[in-house]
């Protein structure tokens, strides 16, 4: 217990770390700053920006405002992505229940309750709930990850490489039995993005795979690249089939009274208790995450309340569950990720490009090198949160007028900023080649139905999967049965078969495809 | 990659046998990228006794995929399912176009020229588009990259032509 106060301390205290500033038209004086605290207000500021603009979603963000945290140091520039993640599923949220467009999966439910209650003139009260509801979530959420941190860095520990791959399969099973749509195509698009990360040097014997003597290649297919294709320019053709302006339907009213009755925080309270319990656990899962949560903290509302009509007319629960379970289970998702360096979904993958980038291997050995890193993170977490909370009640009106923005001007504006980024990451044209030439695959991909997030969690785990696989047959000498002779390994094992048979098996297959069904109405 | 947009599907074109022609031709189009991986791997070593040689991990993940392709193309034949979604050319023509003038003008002409061009030629992406409006905004968001990244950011981009440094 004393152990969690000085590492939460040790958070607080990096994130509040002052730095003296002494600019020269101030003739030597200089001027205490929150660095720390200003780049996560930057990054929750910027990551709402962006998250607020229909059809794009968290990962699209993420991936997009990589670039500008490159020039910083390793911590600022993991708390600014931190406060870029938040801001993005908030201005996710808020869009959907302003315009009913939301911007990523996580807020398709928030949507459903949420822009009822907007059509009603109760946008304010909405907003607001799922700010608080979110705030809310994210502090349990924050000392949750503080109390498991550092028992599960001591289990990772017991970790050898059977173990780690055996995870990585059932973090894959369950990516792949949580998503929407298609269990078998699922599969396809994870061992698609497994194949994509073999390209470049083996990591044993240097051999150049798949590379096709192109220089750019031998290190590999950039994470950045990959990403930014297949979301953000993917996404960007998509919008323009679809027409772009047609279908938007702005909310005219002016948002006024921000302020939540009594009666409705009397309503959501349970809701966001609740929804926080869930996300908590759903988040930690690996392959679970902010979408599934969302979904089933809907669901569970709908179930137990008494009068499950109301659902889908404005009810405020409605609101209130999906947006805590989804910001509690978007902060869990980092525990698996900063104990075991496993990335339980698509947009923790990306946290890991980022760190990799920083020069940092995310696992259990960042928690003991580099304490200050972590805890850091974990506290600016809460902080982004408060921020959020701060920020966006007040700058609701502005996020609403970028709205406005016409689709015509914005497309051209996100590709250039994607092409510098890009470019930005390595100084390399090809890059961005490849970046074109994955925007047109991700197009095709949408077209076939075909999910691109499976494809990039594969991606990410592909090298970490080969490097555990070929160690663990070395030191068994070869014998496969390792897996399963292993305790723990077995137990994984087990677990991954048996949710894989559970997802095929067809009356749960119509239960998860209800739930999904559900949103669509 | 093997994906080719831009191609408008006839529905004609796919036998009566097919009931799901976008599994169908989305397996088959899987199973044409393993097949392409496993010739791009096959110059590669193989297993040395026990061990893994560089081309195992990729053969075996082609191999894997070309299962999963096979089974969702014969899932596309016999479950009824989506026809084809509509292609449209202007927007993946134009967005791509951009990107890869931005690619190939960035080092020779320097980033302001690079970030203007790609704008206007993204923004042709849709029949919406007005040009005034657009070269205005254009003309902002060129002069805002400009001053973001290699001033804010402190990335070493270069802002002029090249010819006009020397």
């Amino acid at each position: 217990m004393g152990d969690l106060f000085s590492n939460l301390g040790l958070g607080f205290g990096v994130v509040f770390q002052l730095v003296q500033w002494s600019p020269a038209f101030l003739g030597g004086a200089s001027i205490p700053i929150p660095v720390n605290i200003l780049l996560c207000l930057i990054g929750a500021l910027v990551g709402t920006l962006v998250g607020v603009l229909p059809g794009i979603g968290t990962i699209a963000t993420v991936a997009m405002l990589l670039p500008i945290t490159f020039g910083l140091p390793p911590v600022g520039a993991l708390i600014m992505l931190a406060g870029i993640y938040y801001g993005a599923q908030y201005g996710g949220s808020t869009t959907s229940i302003l315009v009913n467009i939301p911007g990523e999966a996580g807020s398709v439910v928030t949507a459903l309750d949420g822009f009822q209650m907007a059509k009603q003139g109760r946008a304010g009260p909405a907003l607001a709930i799922a700010a608080i509801g979110s705030f809310f979530a994210g502090c349990v959420a924050t000392v949750l990850i503080a109390v498991l941190g550092a028992p599960l860095t001591k289990l990772a520990l017991a970790f050898g490489p059977a173990e780690y791959f055996s995870l990585m399969v059932l973090g894959l099973i369950f990516a792949v039995v949580l998503a929407k749509g298609s269990v078998l195509k699922a599969i396809a698009m994870i061992v698609f993005g497994l194949l994509l990360s073999m390209v470049g040097s083996d990591i044993e014997t240097g051999a150049s795979r798949m590379a096709f003597n192109i220089p750019e290649l031998a290190d590999g297919l950039g994470f950045a690249t990959v990403a930014m294709g297949l979301f953000g320019f993917a996404e960007i053709i998509r919008n323009l089939d679809a027409g772009g302006e047609t279908d938007r339907k702005l909310v005219q009213e002016k948002v006024s009274g921000l302020m939540p009755t009594v009666r409705d925080l009397k309503d959501s309270t349970p809701a966001i208790l609740r929804g926080t319990a869930l996300g908590s656990i759903l988040g930690i899962l690996p392959g679970g995450g902010a979408v599934i949560a969302s979904f089933a903290a809907y669901t569970l509302e709908k179930k137990i309340s008494k009068n499950p009509s109301r659902f889908g007319r404005g009810a405020i629960e409605g609101v209130a569950a999906p947006e805590s379970a989804n910001n509690a289970a978007a902060q869990t998702s980092f525990i698996p990720l900063l104990t075991l360096g496993i990335p339980p979904n698509a947009v923790m993958a990306l946290m890991v490009g980022a760190m990799t980038i920083h020069g940092i291997v995310p696992g259990p050995q960042v928690m003991q090198k580099q304490p200050e890193l972590v805890w850091g993170m974990i506290a600016s977490m809460w902080v982004g949160n408060l921020m959020l909370l701060i920020i966006n009640l007040p700058l609701v009106g502005i996020w609403v007028r970028l709205l406005r923005v016409p689709y015509r001007l914005m497309f051209p504006a996100i590709v250039v900023f994607c092409c510098i980024g890009i470019y930005s990451v390595n100084n390399a044209p090809t890059d961005v080649m490849l970046a074109g030439g994955f925007g047109l695959l991700g197009y095709w991909l949408i077209k076939h139905d075909f999910e691109p997030a499976p494809l990039l969690l594969g991606m990410v785990l592909g090298p970490l999967m080969e490097e555990n696989l070929r160690r663990a047959l070395l030191i068994s000498r070869g014998d496969w049965s390792v897996f399963l002779t292993r305790p723990l390994s077995a137990v994984l094992m087990v677990l991954a078969a048996a949710l894989l048979v559970l997802a095929i098996l067809p009356s749960l297959r119509k239960k998860r495809d209800e739930v999904f069904v559900e949103s669509e109405n | 990659m093997n994906a080719t947009p831009g191609h408008s599907p006839v529905k004609s074109i796919m036998p009566r046998w097919v009931r799901g022609p976008q599994d169908f031709v989305g397996g088959i189009a899987l199973m044409a990228i393993a097949l392409f991986a496993l010739w791009a791997s096959s110059d590669l070593q193989g297993m040395r006794g026990f061990s893994f040689g560089a081309g195992t991990a990729p053969r075996m993940f082609a191999f894997l995929l070309l299962g999963l392709g096979a089974a969702v193309t014969v899932v596309g034949v016999l479950t009824e399912g989506a026809h084809l979604a509509k292609y449209h050319w202007r927007g993946p023509l134009f967005v791509t176009l951009a990107i890869l003038t931005f690619a190939v003008t960035i080092r020779p002409m320097g980033m302001i020229f690079a970030a203007m061009t790609s704008f206007m030629i993204a923004a042709c992406g849709t029949p919406e588009t007005r040009w005034t409006e657009t070269f205005i905004v254009g003309v902002c968001l060129t002069t805002f990259c400009s001053l973001l990244f290699p001033y804010a950011l402190g990335l070493p981009l270069q802002l002029l032509p090249s010819f006009l440094i020397r």
